[in-house]
């Protein structure tokens, strides 16, 4: 049972308006019950959940900006293959017929199936690719304070795109085809398929390695002046 | 007595990009966070409304994907469209059960499941059901949790319309019904987006309120002293 770290220092990351005042003990609230909690943090390697609803509240893993930046790159360079080789073949008699990623979209494409095309692209090429973008910039860009701006808009896009990179489930329907296909003609893997699923992978573990209160309070540790780096919004974020 | 202190009774909102506390300027509708930027209201605006739309919404669009068919396999110059069930029925009658499971929950019981709770969960805020507030939030969180697996199947046509495209030999077209099912995944993610779970505890928090004033109503309200948070090693 934590009791209320009344000593703590008061929250920061907000520099001129809105900040809370002094006089609370409150440091959050739940987002899914709206419950006022005493602690902001969780400690590292712990995960921070609501006691009347259960939600999580934030789970601090060590070293995470480190591990995004670096899975966030690695994602990138998986996606180079992934896009461009096949990731399923299919022959029957003599003819034969290869999958990449971008080539299902636009045979919907051509079909007239525009909307369709369009959420299947979006999903699996322009929300993953776009997360791993997001989160290079928010890794490295966090280390200057006079790129919060640009920083704070790129977590926000990145916390909307979230649900909507569907890698797994794509997989999920890679498999579906490729027994469903089977019994039709010959459908062999492509090398392509090994670099999805190694990108799968990554873009998982960086989704669990993200934690966008440590680039807060890095962010706020950056701000110049007389209090820099008195500031942070948490003691208990590392890093 | 211990009650919970939520924040809004204390004048406090929260910030559901980046989850901060805030004090919001005295008399404001809403605010920008200080922190992230992003637009911060005391509860979602119009949220109740806005889930209804979106969930009749799909719940409309769910008849044409159902009826429609999804995808035409021709082989050999014989094939015929097949709809939803009709495609995890084939894989069943194909000896593939564990595949045609798989299909069967994601774009058939997961859609149905998903629109019965987003009802479910909107009737409980709007006609104050008794109803356990956990139940509610357990609700909320499969419905959360489930939506994207649907759009399995329209991934799987769409790389089946490029794999299998030899003229009259073999040949996947896709169908009209695969748009209406399409737009249902996104349209229901709307609305679970939409939806506002703090709205089920506010409706806690004043049936608890009317009970106690009914019992005493000269007893103030009083915050709790302590609140404990639970950690727990993840």
């Amino acid at each position: 049972m934590a009791q209320s770290p009344a000593t703590q220092p008061p929250t920061s990351g907000q520099p001129e308006t809105g900040s809370l005042p002094a006089a609370t003990h409150w440091r959050r609230a739940c987002h899914q019950c709206d419950l006022l909690l005493t602690r902001q943090a969780a400690p590292v390697g712990c995960k921070l959940l609501c006691p009347r609803c259960g939600a999580s509240q934030h789970r601090n893993m060590e070293r995470s900006i480190a591990h995004t930046a670096a899975l966030s790159v690695s994602g990138l360079l998986l996606f180079i293959p992934t896009a461009t080789l096949p990731l399923l073949e299919f022959s029957l008699f003599t003819f034969g017929a290869e999958n990449t990623l971008m080539n299902g979209v636009q045979a919907l494409f051509e079909a007239g199936y525009i909307w369709l095309a369009c959420i299947v692209l979006f999903c699996s090429v322009l929300a993953p690719l776009g997360k791993f973008l997001l989160l290079a910039f928010i890794s490295w860009g966090s280390a200057w304070w006079r790129l919060r701006k640009p920083v704070a808009k790129a977590v926000r896009w990145y916390l909307h795109l979230q649900e909507w990179g569907m890698l797994d489930v794509y997989m999920l329907g890679i498999l579906v085809a490729l027994v469903k296909m089977s019994d039709l003609g010959k459908m062999e893997v492509g090398p392509g398929l090994y670099c999805f699923v190694a990108m799968m992978v990554v873009a998982s573990a960086v989704q669990v390695s993200f934690d966008p209160e440590v680039v807060w309070a890095r962010l706020a540790r950056r701000r110049p002046g007389p209090d820099a780096g008195r500031g942070a919004a948490s003691p208990e974020v590392e890093q | 007595m211990n009650r919970p202190a939520r924040a809004l009774s204390q004048g406090l909102w929260v910030c559901l990009s980046c989850r901060q506390l805030i004090d919001p300027p005295k008399g404001a509708g809403s605010c920008l966070c200080p922190r992230c930027g992003a637009r911060v209201h005391p509860r979602i605006e119009g949220s109740v409304m806005l889930t209804w739309a979106l969930t009749i919404t799909g719940a409309l669009l769910l008849i044409p994907a159902n009826i429609l068919p999804v995808m035409t396999v021709i082989y050999l110059g014989s094939g015929e469209p097949s709809t939803i069930i009709g495609g995890a029925l084939e894989l069943y009658h194909a000896g593939l059960w564990g595949i045609a499971l798989i299909v069967f929950v994601a774009s058939i019981a997961v859609p149905v499941m998903k629109l019965v709770g987003l009802v479910m969960l909107c009737l409980i805020v709007q006609l104050r059901l008794d109803v356990s507030p956990r139940q509610a939030m357990r609700v909320y969180r499969v419905v959360n949790a489930i939506g994207r697996w649907s759009l399995l199947d329209l991934f799987m046509i769409s790389i089946l319309v490029a794999l299998v495209d030899m003229g009259a030999i073999a040949e996947v077209h896709a169908g009209p019904g695969s748009t209406a099912f399409a737009t249902v995944v996104v349209v229901t993610m709307f609305a679970v987006r939409a939806f506002d779970p703090r709205l089920v505890w506010d409706m806690v928090a004043a049936r608890e309120r009317e009970t106690l004033s009914a019992q005493d109503a000269a007893r103030p309200e009083t915050a709790p002293d302590t609140q404990n948070n639970h950690t727990e090693n993840g």
